[in-house]
């Protein structure tokens, strides 16, 4: 009779020599070793409120789409992920395509954003962002990029603003927040969020990744970091390792107000879908989006699953409606190698068709 | 394992201890027990993440060298695999301690330090204190006391029942690897290599976990902890907030109160800042209608002059609507000469 395991002594004690031996010599692959940067891809500030700066992106030519691009990135995690590094950027593969790119970066909200509400991030900050871009260009509309929760505050800002709007595109964005494989918003809906707000005021950005990190307990509190020995010695993808690992855990704390808004009428209330949303009074009404919509998701994303995304085609009122399945996971979808290769000039071919 | 494996994993276990005591020393900068802020590079901040998760992998190890799995005599493969993954030195619950001991277990010692350190008279280790009605002068500061014992009591009965779907996780685990294990009977097909038992163990763990965690029952534990967590929290914060304004010291309240009243500011600015342009665009309008009533007038006034002067001989009681009629006649003759001037006025 056979059993499964077929586990030779001689070899175990090799693997396991091995194993330490690599462990180490990572110490001394790690003495000494900066902190990577980002691709820091050529920019320029254009406009500065608060913690916000609004940063204008330099390709080595001059873009050839006749509208600019803004992309509104989530509150949580740094907008670095868009330029993470130089063969790893989307930003820079968008300049590369021909697109007049611009980010908001929120900044790292402290004790004086605590009473930030949506409305003042969306109708007050976002808003004027967008009318910053606008008028550089002189046009009454631009392009929306909106990744992730930028994704839909980027549709609720179309829906309230429909005239600033021209093309949005949203990559893994949330919209249904209430399908059964949505792990974040199974657990939040017993939370107390009021409770949790007025005692914690903002809420600390390791709290938030506390949360992320057991999603995954196993697999990102402990297989991720004993594969990490097996790359000590190529000081490359060490570099590329600890890049990944300064986006994950450098992050901003959530205001306060802003979160407990997101958490009750989005995670909880699934206003968004339910057509009940308001925020500062004005009603968000997505069959007001009637531009082209390009909606792009991750097919094996654990943050915000495909279901969550796939929806919006019918909620929107556009007619043009493109939807785009990429075989990735939330963050593969900006830094791997089929990312490089497939989303830039995925959205690229749309907007120009559109512009 | 033979005696000659034995001796070698004596002297390896030797040689691994040196090798973290090295680790460990690189991390607090050669001066063991020295105090050192962690993430002072971002090489120290990986190895502080990290470490926990390659040290529970290599006690693993070294623990699954040594037990019945590993070899040809493995008739009792099952036993010595279910202790391997569900004994002291699983990989899961030293996976979860990671994270725990900073954001659960680690928070319930510290308030309950701070709990004993705000009790100089030791009240709340009266058998009975929390059931106890408050009375006398300490009475608020009694019912503060008792509130948060009991929110204490909550927060540890919470987190009891959270760790108990954990552990049920780790056992279900256990079960799906032993189903993943069983399509590799065959020849060929076999498990071949630790670390491929435990990328095996892994994938069946998360498998078994996110199926717990999507459960509602873990849905309402998670919730009942955290709830109960920041219960604890706020009411520690009220008694702090109290000793603050004893001492005159300003208290987060205050400072957050002042930041809501700021931000409402802010907003009201902005609004205004706005509401001009408004009422301007009224002034704007009104000047207009006021200009163009007035170019009206001064059409009629002139039509009427030419009138009078060309009916000279007419009644002077002659009555308004005759000379808005003979007014109105003349200006279809004089028409062009009357928008001239409307254009000059312009």
């Amino acid at each position: 009779m056979f059993t499964p395991l077929r586990i030779d002594p001689a070899k175990v004690l090799g693997e396991i020599t091995a194993f330490q031996r690599k462990l180490a010599a990572g110490m001394e692959s790690l003495r000494g070793l900066h902190e990577p940067d980002y691709a820091n891809t050529p920019r320029e500030v254009v406009y500065r409120e608060d913690k916000l700066t609004i940063w204008h992106f330099k390709g080595t030519g001059k873009p050839t789409s006749k509208t600019p691009l803004l992309i509104v990135y989530a509150l949580v995690n740094t907008v670095w992920m868009t330029d993470l590094q130089a063969d790893r950027s989307l930003v820079r593969n968008l300049l590369e395509q021909g697109e007049d790119v611009y980010l908001i970066d929120w900044g790292y909200p402290d004790g004086a954003d605590r009473w930030l509400t949506l409305d003042d991030y969306l109708n007050g900050y976002l808003d004027r962002c967008v009318d910053v871009v606008r008028e550089r260009h002189s046009l009454e509309a631009i392009n929306l990029l909106g990744i992730c929760q930028g994704g839909a505050f980027s549709l609720c800002y179309t829906a309230m603003h429909p005239e600033k709007v021209k093309n949005l595109i949203t990559m893994v964005t949330p919209v249904d927040f209430h399908t059964p494989d949505n792990m974040l918003s199974h657990w939040v809906q017993g939370l107390d969020v009021d409770l949790f707000v007025d005692t914690l005021g903002n809420i600390p950005a390791e709290l938030m990744n506390w949360v992320y990190l057991t999603l995954k307990p196993v697999r990102l509190n402990q297989q991720k970091y004993i594969s990490l020995v097996d790359i000590f010695d190529n000081r490359k993808e060490l570099e590329n390792f600890l890049r990944m690992e300064r986006w994950i855990f450098d992050s901003p704390d959530q205001a306060g107000e802003a979160f407990r808004e997101f958490i009750k009428d989005f995670y909880q209330g699934n206003k968004l879908v339910k057509g009940t949303l308001t925020i500062g009074g004005k009603p968000v009404d997505l069959g007001m989006v009637t531009q082209p919509v390009l909606n792009i998701f991750a097919e094996q994303d654990h943050l915000v699953p495909p279901d969550a995304s796939r929806v919006l085609g019918k909620h929107v009122g556009t007619t043009d409606y493109t939807q785009l399945a990429f075989k990735g996971g939330h963050i593969g979808i900006y830094v791997s190698g089929r990312a490089q290769r497939e989303v830039p000039p995925a959205i690229h071919q749309w907007l120009r068709s559109r512009d | 394992m033979s005696d000659h494996g034995t001796d070698f994993m004596k002297q390896y276990q030797a040689w691994a201890q040196q090798s973290w005591d090295g680790w460990m020393q690189s991390l607090q900068g050669g001066a063991p027990n020295s105090f050192r802020p962690v993430a002072s590079s971002p090489a120290d901040d990986l190895l502080s993440r990290a470490l926990g998760g390659l040290k529970g992998y290599a006690d693993w190890l070294q623990a699954a060298a040594t037990s019945g799995i590993v070899g040809q005599a493995q008739e009792d493969w099952q036993q010595s695999l279910r202790n391997l993954f569900t004994g002291g030195s699983q990989p899961f619950a030293q996976a979860f301690a990671g994270i725990d001991n900073a954001a659960a277990q680690g928070f319930t010692q510290q308030w309950q330090a701070w709990l004993q350190a705000m009790q100089p008279h030791g009240f709340g280790d009266l058998p009975g204190f929390g059931e106890m009605p408050a009375f006398g002068y300490t009475r608020e500061r009694q019912m503060q006391q008792q509130a948060l014992a009991e929110a204490m009591r909550a927060y540890t009965e919470t987190s009891a029942h959270y760790q108990t779907l954990i552990l049920r996780a780790n056992a279900q685990g256990f079960e799906q690897l032993q189903a993943k294990l069983a399509q590799h009977m065959e020849p060929g097909r076999q498990v071949e290599s630790l670390k491929a038992l435990y990328d095996l163990w892994v994938d069946a763990a998360e498998e078994a976990y996110a199926e717990i965690a999507l459960s509602d029952e873990f849905r309402e534990a998670y919730g009942a902890m955290v709830n109960a967590q920041m219960q604890v929290r706020q009411l520690q914060q009220q008694q702090l907030e109290a000793l603050c304004r004893e001492l005159g010291m300003p208290t987060r309240s205050e400072v957050s109160a002042l930041g809501k009243r700021l931000q409402e500011l802010r907003r009201e600015m902005r609004a205004n800042a706005t509401a001009p342009i408004v009422a301007n665009d009224e002034v704007t309008t009104l000047r207009a209608e006021v200009a163009a009533l007035k170019r009206k007038l001064a059409d009629r006034s002139a039509a009427a002059t030419v009138a009078v002067k060309k009916t000279a001989s007419a009644p002077l009681d002659v009555d308004a609507a005759r000379v808005r009629k003979s007014a109105s006649a003349r200006r279809a003759t004089t028409g062009p000469a009357a928008r001239s001037t409307t254009r000059k006025r312009k």
